[in-house]
């Protein structure tokens, strides 16, 4: 199948280690942008050519290569229903189920923000999910169903690719299939492995690690979490949320790669920033939010998320640095997902004792120590 | 005010289409750079790779095949060389097939570029505005190149295409240009948004659809024609490929296409009952009219559909595909159950629309009328094809030619011209098999019904019909009073039948009532595809089927009202006598119960002038 790769990797390595052109990092400035895909795109084709050769070369065998590790990973994606649905908020995308317990991977988005979000398998089954953790840093979270008969990718033989490489994406974009029918699979070539740099203000991204710039338009609505293949069906990504240079008005289709991903979920899966686990005791004195000198947006939902309305002059709240429209994520890296769990949170922690918590602020994700 | 608005728009346009072609001139620009260079480098690097002599015999191929399928790749602009979609060639003598989206603003004229660097005028024959098809005819040559037409059925996900076109009206030179991608999906099922348009089981593919790709064909790797490009995802990111896009699949068009050649505007189906998926993921019965031909022939409401078509049915969008590649009229098989176990029949489908709506839409879609389309959100027809592009001039002015011939307007039709046409070719080729309008109105048709020892003798005239059949005589008027007949399902059925093809015979079709050809449907039973043509005559409708090979016919349905069942004359076996192919198996049926077969022994008849008349 593969029997050009080496050698087209080879030669991209070649020809950007001969200073043709390799951003070392993604800016998401329109100069930029179209200087990578002009520049790019070319010098990929080109690259490229004699790998589209080669799948087709094989006919029937090679036709029958890609449909079938096509299937087979279509089956390890999920479609994903949750909260949205208006202002431009899609409320659903992908997932990936990552092992044989059914522990799903997705985007940590707020299409999570319901209850239960409702899991759709390739073959039409309908299922709840709940939240088994998140991790900011990265914008993944984990979801689990309780269904034994899910088959996931096996993470132990997630690999890294390189660009010049070719993969396909599979995910369901724009919720075009329903039921049983199959996620959509797009083709593509890695671009470049780099770093996701935004600059505040331009572009909407709390990740800024390391991403592959895909070639195809991959990153479109309900398309994140979605999985990249290798053209061996092997694990290589996880399609990220929709980014977009707002000067420019330029999408930005990538992927996250697998060390990344795979560190959030160890440290999702190892309980940390886990959901609020049960069986924390209240205590006698605890930390009350009036206390603390904040006001949260009123609780009006299920699931209200716990944004800073106002911080009190002088108050415990304001000497640690936290501010109005701050979105408080973790407690003492406990995930606080509404109101309600942050109440309940901080009647489990002393008065006289001090905490972490973790906010979201426009794109930036600050850790606050809060001390009484 | 307003000139200057719309002037400052259309500026604004022309300025984003020259930023578009600006950036793909561009990318071309520095490919053709970085190909050089890259290859420059590669000469400097030791140990560089060596191409695989099946890689390349394999990229010979795939470009053999792009070749191959360019050839047939239309470029349709308006007579003014303005506007501008795609199109596909399927037949020698010059139809090509195109979205209605594509043709429609054109009016029944336009122009259409082929890779020969050559530009033919073409005339619209068909349209279905419900599927987004059209049909255009191309003249000025009987050896236009056709594409290879593929089986769509058996694309799968993750195959190898390539579409072919004039994205942003490129194509200048009339070279279409391709995009290369992978099957992303099969058998999507489109909402109508906003319009009554409906995509069904659409193929999804990634390969760049971009407006002006739209009426272009979608190929599989061999260059075999898969699909018609016509709709993408767009939402929030503007108007151009966002790795979306999908194709009416060609098995769908195959089946429109001779509809689409009568000159009609066709329409799709329902099946006369509506289905809703179960919480136990049984597709039901969730409403059915009894007037309905589903109904009468036993499906109830709350019955479950397991198969329609030759596909299973597991949820509604599956349904819901399999119908909106079948022209109404169409009887189709279907397998249900009910209480009493599994079922197996056919149904004809009924009309989508009131002939009515379809003029509407038609006449809404006309350049006189042309509105701004603006469907909200979600999946559009691909916009822009009609944008006022600069595209080729045309190279002759305008005049009355040969194109004009081509035309007739009709209510009701795209373009009658094409109506008269197929008709015409019916009756040629049945006046091969003998020539009945010398002979007399008064015909005695005498047979027996085998293996019953049962005489049956038919008497056929102006002023009446007989029918002898044993004892038991019955007399029918020539023409009216029929539809009581027809709902006792009396065996004059076979008189009727016989009437009509003795009148089709003897005084030709459109003497008989109003003839109007309807493109080529199933008959229960057998595999081919037959001519339809459809009579009104006085109170009730006449379908006679015939042979696409002899001009013969093969079946003659009577219909006295929706809800009835039809009389169903089979023509089961002809003999030739006297240089004349005369029935010599007939077989009455109504709904699918056979009545009785005759077997005809001797058709008297006179020779006289024939006087015209049913």
């Amino acid at each position: 199948m593969n029997i050009f790769t080496n050698s087209q990797l080879d030669l991209v390595k070649r020809l950007t280690a001969s200073g043709i052109s390799k951003p070392d990092t993604w800016r998401c400035s329109a100069t930029t942008n179209l200087f990578v895909c002009i520049l790019q795109i070319p010098l990929l084709l080109h690259v490229t050519g004699p790998l589209h050769a080669a799948d087709s070369g094989r006919d029937a065998n090679a036709a029958i290569n890609n449909e079938t590790l096509i299937a087979t990973s279509q089956e390890k994606v999920v479609k994903l229903y949750g909260a949205g649905g208006a202002r431009g908020l899609e409320s659903y995308q992908s997932g990936i189920i990552i092992d044989n317990s059914g522990h799903i991977l997705t985007s940590w988005s707020t299409v999570l923000d319901v209850a239960k979000v409702r899991v759709v398998t390739f073959d039409g089954r309908r299922l709840d999910a709940t939240m088994v953790g998140m991790d900011p840093q990265n914008e993944l979270a984990i979801l689990k169903v309780d269904d034994g008969g899910l088959v996931g990718f096996d993470l132990s033989k997630a690999v890294p690719a390189s660009p010049g490489q070719r993969v396909f994406a599979i995910s369901n974009l724009f919720g075009i299939a329903a039921g049983n029918e199959s996620c959509s699979a797009q083709k593509g070539v890695i671009m470049a492995l780099t770093s996701l740099t935004t600059r505040r203000g331009k572009t909407k991204s709390l990740y800024q690690g390391r991403v592959y710039v895909l070639d195809a338009m991959t990153n479109n609505p309900g398309a994140s979490g979605g999985a990249l293949i290798d053209l061996q069906g092997r694990l290589v990504g996880i399609l990220g949320k929709e980014i977009r240079d707002e000067q420019a008005g330029i999408w930005l289709n990538y992927a996250l790669p697998m060390d990344v991903v795979k560190s959030s979920v160890d440290r999702i899966l190892s309980g940390n920033t886990s959901v609020q686990a049960s069986g924390l005791k209240s205590v006698a004195q605890p930390h009350r939010i009036s206390d603390l000198g904040i006001t949260l947006i009123p609780d009006v939902l299920a699931k209200t998320p716990p944004y800073v309305d106002h911080v009190r002059d002088g108050s415990i709240a304001s000497r640690a640095g936290l501010q109005t429209n701050d979105l408080i994520l973790l407690l003492n890296d406990q995930r606080a997902d509404s109101r309600k769990s942050l109440e309940k949170m901080l009647a489990t922690i002393n008065r006289a004792d001090s905490f972490y918590v973790l906010v979201q602020r426009g794109q930036e994700l600050i850790r606050i120590h809060v001390r009484p | 005010m307003e000139t200057t608005k719309a002037q400052t728009m259309t500026r604004q346009r022309r300025k984003q289409v020259v930023l578009y072609l600006g950036l793909v001139l561009f990318g071309v620009g520095s490919f053709l750079e970085s190909n050089c260079g890259a290859q420059e480098d590669v000469t400097n690097l030791e140990s560089a790779p060596v191409p695989n002599e099946a890689v390349l015999a394999a990229q010979q191929q795939r470009v053999e095949a792009m070749q191959r399928a360019s050839r047939s790749t239309v470029a349709v602009y308006g007579t003014d060389g303005q506007g501008g979609g795609s199109g596909v060639c399927v037949s020698s003598d010059g139809y090509v097939l195109t979205n209605f989206h594509v043709s429609s603003p054109f009016g029944h004229r336009m122009r259409c570029g082929l890779n020969d660097g050559k530009m033919y005028d073409a005339v619209v024959a068909g349209s279905d505005p419900t599927g987004d098809l059209a049909v255009l005819k191309m003249v000025g040559r009987t050896d236009f190149p056709v594409a290879a037409i593929g089986d769509s059925d058996i694309v799968r996900i993750g195959q190898w295409c390539f579409a072919a076109g004039n994205p942003f009206v490129l194509a200048t030179n009339l070279q279409p240009s391709i995009s290369y991608g992978l099957i992303s999906g099969v058998r999507r099922y489109q909402y109508p948004s906003g319009t009554i348009l409906e995509y069904s089981d659409c193929i999804q593919t990634d390969a760049a659809i971009n407006p002006g790709n739209s009426g272009g064909p979608l190929f599989n790797i061999r260059g075999e024609l898969i699909g018609i490009n016509g709709r993408c995802s767009f939402e929030k990111r503007g108007r151009v490929n966002v790795g979306v896009g999908y194709a009416i699949s060609i098995k769908q068009a195959m089946n429109f296409f001779s509809q689409l050649r009568s000159g009609r505007v066709v329409d799709h189906a329902t099946l006369g009952f509506t289905v809703t998926t179960e919480n136990n993921g049984k597709v039901a019965v969730s409403n059915i009219l009894e007037s309905s031909d589903a109904y009468r022939r036993g499906i109830r409401y709350g019955d479950e559909i397991l198969r329609l078509g030759d596909r299973d049915v597991a949820t509604t969008n599956q349904l819901k595909n399999i119908l909106g590649i079948f022209p109404d009229q169409w009887r189709i098989p279907i397998r249900y159950r009910n209480d009493s176990g599994v079922a197996e029949t056919y149904i004809r489908l009924q009309s989508l629309h009131l002939a009515s709506e379809l003029e509407e839409i038609v006449q809404g879609e006309s350049p006189q009328k042309q509105p701004q389309r603006k469907p909200p959100g979600g999946k559009n027809p691909i916009p822009g094809d009609k944008d006022k592009l600069e595209a080729p001039k045309p190279t002759k002015p305008v005049k009355k030619d040969a194109v004009d011939d081509l035309y007739t307007e009709k209510r009701g039709f795209s373009n009658y011209y094409f109506n008269r046409f197929e008709l015409d070719r019916i009756l040629g080729l049945q006046s091969t098999h003998g020539d009945w309008s010398s002979t007399a109105e008064s015909w005695k048709i005498i047979g027996e019904i085998p293996g019953e020892n049962l005489n049956v003798e038919m008497l056929l005239s102006d002023t009446n019909l007989t029918l002898r059949l044993g004892d038991k005589t019955d007399t029918v008027h020539p023409i009216q009073g029929w539809p009581k007949w027809i709902k006792q399902r009396s065996s004059v059925g076979a008189l009727m039948g016989m009437r009509i093809w003795q009148q089709w015979n003897r005084v030709g079709p459109r003497l008989m009532g109003e003839a109007v050809y309807l493109g080529q449907n199933p008959i229960v039973g057998r595999q081919k595809l037959f001519d339809v043509t459809r009579i009104t005559v006085s109170d009730f409708d006449v379908m006679v089927y015939t042979s696409p090979d002899t001009g013969l016919i093969e079946v003659i349905e009577v219909f006295s009202d929706k809800q009835t069942d039809p009389v169903e004359l089979f023509i089961e076996k002809y003999e030739s006598v006297d240089g004349r192919a005369t029935p010599k198996t007939i077989r009455l049926a109504y709904g699918l119960e056979s009545q009785f077969v005759v077997s005809i022994g001797q058709l008297q008849k006179s020779e006289v002038t024939a006087r015209p008349g049913l």
